[in-house]
């Protein structure tokens, strides 16, 4: 057994390292062919995002590419870049919201297939969708949880949280609950100036703003607040609201954090306000469920790299020999 | 149309690395003091040069595969047969229920539910039309423009399953419909495939613009009529003007001056014949895109660097000798 290991040690190819690295070179090529690629499990998120398109998004109170941009086109632009930021193999569905329900457009479909399609039905979502003018966030809020869950996805909730008509003073009456398997945000729309909310007329022309005497502004479904009693003509039985007019800010609109950010807490979604479309996509890896695909990296480089090095080796020492 | 690319061509840097097997081939040190001693051998110095080509051929494609070099994806236009159809769905509550105006039970599927299954089945037939998917009810819903992704049509149609809303506006939802189509009719026949289950006044000035839009895109109106039980049906003769009748709209439909079929279903095999029927007729030529996939080619340059490799390495070991005792 010695003599045998002798004799092959013996051998003057293997004493000489330009013939073994020439081996080592077409080992490694072997590997490259056999063993190209490693199986992998790549982060990939699964999302449903609801758009309010209700009349207050209209409001233009963002920029974008240094011309005014409203809360609609801006949460449109961040769905956009929110696509091209986030992995392949993601998957984005579409839905709108006004009155109280979500209305889904599309369901989850993977985002870079089918780029073009998903790119072009968001930028015609328009608030001629609309089916009816109010807005009952909390509604539409509890349903897109239900919904997100449906269609196996987390939720993207974009909306100014502006009720219309306005939440009675009794507070929140619909009750939410959480859905521990629906994560996701409510994107808060709007600045935080209060500005005049654009009007259109029949055939969508705008036609100037709404007027503080066009919106309801208080919430007759409610039991009049206490101290309606001590309002000019107030009657218990013709007018417990009081016989004049009660005047408010509801023509005028901005982002209202705290009442979103209650909805949030009530759903357990977490909640944020969009300053700029390239936001979108950090919060959601941050926040969404991540689904982890099967995947192969590519490892062939690897071996080629190291069959190349020992070419180039044996080149380098076969010229250095020939120089003695 | 297809081409080669790199994904790493600064890679192709180490193309110089090729040259190396090429050099010291002049004058160089051996173990003898001179060499006129030996007798010139013209074999030996064809396969000396042969081999260093091998080595040097070895290590450029082995660069190659290290830079990435692939067949790029692209896309071909293929003329087959399709269309560009419009689906038009009505999405107000009465197509929630039942052909015999019943909530939906296990046995009896709804109006929409029958209807965008036997539409699924037909977009499952067309594979090379583009389609694009509008609701309507009170308010006209573009759920996805033409496109020739079928994930997205699939998703589009999966998602006018859901809970229907409000009321109908039958020609705001036309107007939208027939908006989807460019001016262009020279790629594809423009059709619009609109279902629903009932009628309405549609607005004088809306009826204007829709004979306009209709006669401008070239369109073909298919109108596939629910008739729920106790509904007034498609073709009866009208003893009173009723505006809101489905007759009075396919009266109107068929005075547009465009190609127009009407289909009344009142159960869903109705629905499906009609469906098959709009299939068959809607056979057009029209140019569609393919993609051709990428093709990476790193497998076969290994193999092939592996096998000049492995010529040189022979060659060294039989130089070399593997027993000792040979030169």
């Amino acid at each position: 057994m010695t003599r045998a290991m002798s004799r092959v040690m013996a051998c003057p190819a293997l004493r000489d390292p330009g013939s073994w690295l020439q081996v080592a070179a077409c080992l490694f090529l072997g590997a490259a062919l056999l063993f190209p690629t490693l199986p992998h499990r790549r982060a990939t998120y699964s999302l449903l995002a609801v758009v309010d398109i209700t009349g207050s998004m209209n409001v233009r109170d963002y920029t974008l590419d240094g011309r005014p941009a409203s809360r609609l086109e801006e949460a449109k632009a961040a769905l956009l870049r929110m696509m091209s930021d986030l992995p392949c193999g993601s998957r984005l569905g579409l839905a709108l919201f006004t009155e109280r329900r979500d209305f889904l457009l599309l369901e989850p479909v993977e985002i870079c297939e089918n780029f073009s399609a998903l790119e072009d039905a968001i930028r015609h979502i328009d608030w001629r969708m609309g089916w009816e003018g109010e807005s009952h966030i909390s509604e539409g809020l509890a349903r897109g949880v239900t919904l997100a869950h449906s269609v196996g996805s987390d939720l993207l909730f974009f909306s100014d949280g502006q009720e219309e008509p306005p939440l009675p003073w009794t507070g929140q009456p619909a009750s939410l609950k959480r859905d521990p398997r629906v994560r996701g945000l409510i994107l808060g729309m709007g600045g935080t100036q209060p500005v005049p909310i654009p009007k259109f007329d029949d055939n969508g022309r705008e036609i100037g703003f709404w007027a503080d005497s066009d919106m309801p502004t208080e919430n007759y479904a409610a039991p009049p607040p206490p101290g309606a009693a001590q309002r000019e003509g107030y009657n218990p039985r013709n007018a417990p609201f009081g016989a004049s007019r009660h005047t408010g800010m509801e023509n005028l609109s901005s982002v209202q954090t705290a009442y979103l950010e209650q909805l949030a807490a009530g759903v357990g979604l977490d909640y944020r306000e969009l300053d700029s479309p390239g936001q979108l996509a950090g919060w959601v890896e941050r926040v969404a469920h991540v689904v982890r695909l099967a995947a192969r990296a590519n490892i062939a480089w690897i071996f080629g790299m190291l069959a190349l090095i020992c070419m180039t080796a044996r080149m380098a020492w076969a010229i250095g020999s020939t120089r003695k | 149309m297809t081409s080669l690319g790199f994904d790493y061509p600064w890679v192709l840097l180490l193309l110089g690395l090729c040259v190396m097997p090429l050099l010291g081939l002049g004058p160089r040190w051996w173990p003898s003091p001179s060499l006129i001693g030996i007798p010139r051998d013209r074999v030996s110095e064809g396969a000396e040069i042969g081999l260093r080509l091998l080595a040097a051929l070895s290590m450029a494609l082995l660069v190659l595969a290290l830079g990435g070099l692939h067949r790029r994806d692209g896309i071909v236009t293929r003329t087959g047969k399709g269309a560009h159809v419009v689906l038009l769905i009505d999405r107000s509550v009465s197509m929630d229920q039942t052909f015999d105006d019943r909530e939906p039970t296990a046995k009896q599927e709804s109006k929409t539910a029958a209807a965008v299954r036997l539409i699924q089945k037909f977009f499952a037939g067309r594979p090379h039309d583009q389609f694009a998917v509008v609701a309507f009810s009170t308010s006209p819903i573009l759920a996805l423009p033409l496109t020739e992704h079928r994930a997205a049509v699939a998703a589009a149609l999966g998602a006018m399953k859901r809970p229907a809303l409000g009321k109908t506006d039958i020609g705001r939802g036309l107007g939208l419909a027939l908006a989807q189509f460019g001016t262009d009719t020279t790629q594809a026949q423009n059709v619009v495939l609109f279902v629903s289950d009932g009628a309405g006044v549609i607005d004088r000035e809306v009826k204007d613009k829709i004979r306009a839009d209709a006669l401008r895109t070239h369109v073909h109106l298919y109108y596939l009529y629910l008739r729920t039980k106790g509904d007034p049906g498609l073709f009866e003769k009208m003893d009173t003007a009723d505006a809101s009748a489905p007759a009075s709209l396919n009266q109107y439909f068929s005075e547009l001056g465009v190609p127009y079929r009407a289909f009344e279903a009142e159960d869903p095999s109705a629905v499906a014949r009609a469906v098959e029927q709009i299939d068959r007729l809607e056979v057009h030529p029209i140019r569609y895109h393919e993609h051709v996939p990428r093709r990476d080619y790193a497998p076969l340059l290994y193999a092939l660097a592996l096998g000049c490799g492995v010529l040189v390495a022979l060659a060294l070991l039989a130089e070399r000798g593997l027993a000792e005792g040979r030169p």
